[in-house]
């Protein structure tokens, strides 16, 4: 808890408060009755910041496209911005690259602020903006050399093109290459000045499942090289399979932030353990003496919930032991689809 | 200012461009096919009629066969107008642009010169050659005046070589304030290099700032060290190039097929690089305000086909219609075609001086409006 004093601003007299990283309290003046709301700033760790972003707000008219949010990018961690589309991911990623400029708050980018620096910051990033489309008439390395050469600092483009695993298309255009293979170009262009902070809007948009695992790989793989990565999307796999952090945003504003396990642990409903097809109707008598919370779905199947892996032993015991047989089990937790649909009531796919 | 990212991204600009035959096609070889196409129709027989108003004051059988010869051209109608009357009232009254008027003594002159070629006693004074015929012309309708100016002189040269094998006995006297022969071709293509810069820049212009927008070029490029002067100046550099390639083209053409004699000087060069300037201002304005490709393409074609119609790139503004004349006083295609016309063909300073002096006061006001229009950043 942090101790917060505060001046009334009606009859000025001094007033203190307490609440945690983040909250928002409501305070009522002792002295004239006048209510009022105190902010407590998240505390947010500066060591090793890649970006920090305080206090961010962009409104277009009536329209309050990012809402006062906070955020740290850690260095050489990939941070995903989750989101429906619409809830200003791009919007902020934007900001941070300086494409918008932001209503009011504050960005920096390795402790530089951006709005005075970031010519000196151009050169230590990398940016794959959404929905991409680079040269037709070039080919692929044609490409990379192209965009290197607008760079002071360039990385070997070979190396780029093996990474990346273009080495058989460098000789083609880049309208002759399916759309997996144009958004690996895509975040090759964002290397070729071996940036330190790589922005990748939305990169698997519109992409089949199987060119989707294919770019998921290499941004893996930007990761194993050190490289700070600020993802957008709006597929929840994406940023499971991919996040050291996430931040999932929600009409302008940070709901929920954290690794995906802080996020699960607290958000997420307790994992789910199912017994299929058990040989015994009394099952889930059983479990419940056992002091389980257990019950039978609809389709037959025994569901019962645990908060603790421990108790998954616990229960395939008492199963044996009451001589209970089932074809197989299975356990499932919370994923970032049902968190997001618990704290919004919306669904993370078709909410706007 | 970094002129290597400049020169980097301008060498990329023509390498696209150069993998592109559509845009070649637009730039290059659509004004070819077109100055071939208008040249072959004013060059040949077709079927557009010219009225020639002659005044025979000879009437002998000789005067009556050039006549003749005249008149059966497809193309030429003879009036014919009765001696004692005054030329230049018929013209105006008539609204003729060209009269010719065959002078008294025509015939005697041409026999006596002809006998002296086969009889050395006959004397003959050198000095009356060429006999000159008188043509009145209307120095307002070029055009049509250019075209008869030509057709004439081939009657002429072909009478020319019948009577002596050649040499000028019967010339042309021309009452007019033109001293020289122009073509239909030479009133043309400048015309045509003013519209091709035009389209190339004007459209040019348009898909860098709507294509590269949409594909998110323009926002990459934001955040990477290029700034927007050195993009702007490459891509002004680009057009510039477009322009002297598609200019050399059209000169190439008309010297080659239609063998127009050109003035080159540095007026024609620096018409060149305002017009340049000048529409690529334009067109950066249009892809200011229309974001979409297909829109701005339709934009693109509301601005240039009008001027392309009413500035005088394919007829002269005299031939039109009081108002549009009006309207394309206005339009900077008109004075970029009247500069280019009097630098390298007419090759009339003053006219160069005056029409130039526009161009250049509309270049520099497009594209000061134009840089301070395109944006990189979004709102």
């Amino acid at each position: 808890m942090i101790q917060k004093t505060v001046q009334c601003p009606n009859c000025r007299k001094i007033l203190s408060c307490s609440g945690s990283p983040g909250d928002v309290v409501k305070i009522v003046c002792t002295g004239c009755g006048t209510e009022g709301k105190v902010t407590f700033e998240k505390l947010v760790s500066t060591q090793n910041a890649a970006i920090e972003a305080t206090n961010l707000t962009k409104v277009y008219g009536d329209l309050v496209a990012v809402d006062d949010i906070s955020f740290t990018v850690q260095m050489g961690k990939v941070f995903a911005f989750l989101g429906p589309n619409g809830a200003g991911k791009t919007t902020t990623v934007e900001m941070i690259e300086s494409v918008r400029q932001p209503t009011s708050g504050n960005i920096k980018i390795f402790s530089k602020d951006i709005k005075t620096s970031f010519n000196e910051v151009k050169e230590k990033i990398g940016v794959l903006p959404q929905e991409f489309h680079s040269f037709e008439k070039l080919t692929v390395k044609e490409t990379l050399v192209y965009f290197s050469k607008l760079y002071k600092k360039t990385a070997d483009i070979n190396s780029i093109i093996d990474a990346m695993d273009l080495k058989d298309e460098e000789k083609k255009y880049y309208k002759d290459l399916s759309g997996g293979l144009k958004q690996r170009v895509g975040v090759a262009i964002s290397l070729v000045n071996d940036p330190d902070i790589v922005f990748l809007d939305e990169p698997t948009t519109g992409l089949d499942p199987k060119a989707r695992r294919e770019v998921w790989e290499v941004i893996a793989g930007l990761r194993n090289r050190g490289k700070t990565v600020f993802l957008t999307t709006h597929y929840m796999e994406e940023a499971e399979y991919l996040a050291d952090h996430i931040a999932i945003i929600h009409k302008g504003k940070i709901i929920a932030e954290g690794t995906l396990d802080e996020l699960i642990n607290k958000h997420g409903e307790e994992s789910i353990l199912r017994i299929k097809n058990c040989s015994s109707k009394n099952a889930v008598d059983v479990l419940k003496e056992n002091g389980f919370d257990a019950r039978t779905e609809g389709n037959g199947d025994v569901a019962i919930k645990i908060e603790l892996k421990e108790r998954v032993l616990n229960i395939l015991s008492i199963l044996k032991h009451e001589c209970i047989d089932y074809e197989n089990i299975d356990i499932r937790r919370s994923n970032l689809e049902e968190i997001f649909l618990k704290i919004t009531g919306a669904r993370l796919s078709g909410a706007k | 200012m970094n002129f290597r990212f400049i020169l980097h991204d301008l060498h990329a600009n023509i390498k696209t461009w150069l993998r592109s035959p559509g845009t070649v096609f637009w730039t290059v070889l659509f004004p070819v096919l077109l100055i071939l196409i208008f040249g072959a129709i004013f060059s040949g027989g077709n079927e557009a009629e010219f009225d020639i108003v002659v005044q025979d004051l000879d009437k002998t059988t000789i005067s009556e066969e050039f006549v003749a010869n005249l008149n059966n051209i497809s193309c030429v109608s003879v009036v014919e107008l009765e001696s004692g009357k005054n030329v230049t009232e018929f013209m105006h009254d008539e609204d003729k642009p060209v009269a010719l008027v065959i002078p008294k003594g025509f015939n005697d002159t041409m026999v006596e010169y002809i006998e002296s070629q086969y009889d050395p006693t006959i004397e003959f004074d050198d000095t009356n050659l060429p006999f000159n015929l008188t043509l009145y012309v209307d120095p307002s309708d070029q055009t049509t005046t250019s075209i008869l100016r030509s057709i004439i002189a081939s009657v002429i040269y072909q009478l020319n070589m019948n009577i002596v094998g050649g040499e000028s006995v019967i010339g042309i006297n021309e009452e007019s304030s033109v001293g020289e022969d122009f073509d239909y071709i030479d009133f043309f293509l400048p015309g045509m290099i003013g519209f091709t810069i035009m389209t190339s820049c004007i459209y040019g212009s348009i898909e860098r700032n709507t294509k590269y927008r949409k594909d998110g070029i323009l926002r990459k490029l934001l955040t990477m060290p290029i700034t927007r002067a050195e993009w702007i100046l490459s891509k002004m550099l680009f057009m510039l190039f477009l322009s002297f390639v598609s200019t050399l083209v059209i000169l190439l053409v008309g010297i080659l097929v239609w063998g127009i004699s050109i003035k080159i000087n540095i007026f024609f060069f620096l018409l060149v690089i305002a017009t340049s300037f000048l529409f690529s201002g334009i067109g950066m304005i249009i892809g200011r305000f229309v974001k979409e490709q297909e829109t701005a393409d339709m934009a693109g074609g509301a601005i240039t086909f009008p001027m392309m119609f009413l500035a005088g790139t394919f007829f002269p503004l005299e031939s039109m219609p009081d108002f549009m004349q009006s309207i394309a006083r206005v339009l900077p295609l008109y004075y970029v075609n009247e500069a280019m016309r009097n630098a390298m063909i007419y090759a009339d300073i003053d006219k160069t001086l005056f029409f130039s002096a526009f161009v250049f006061v509309f270049a520099t006001v497009f594209f000061m409006v134009g840089i301070l229009l395109t944006k990189w950043k979004e709102d």
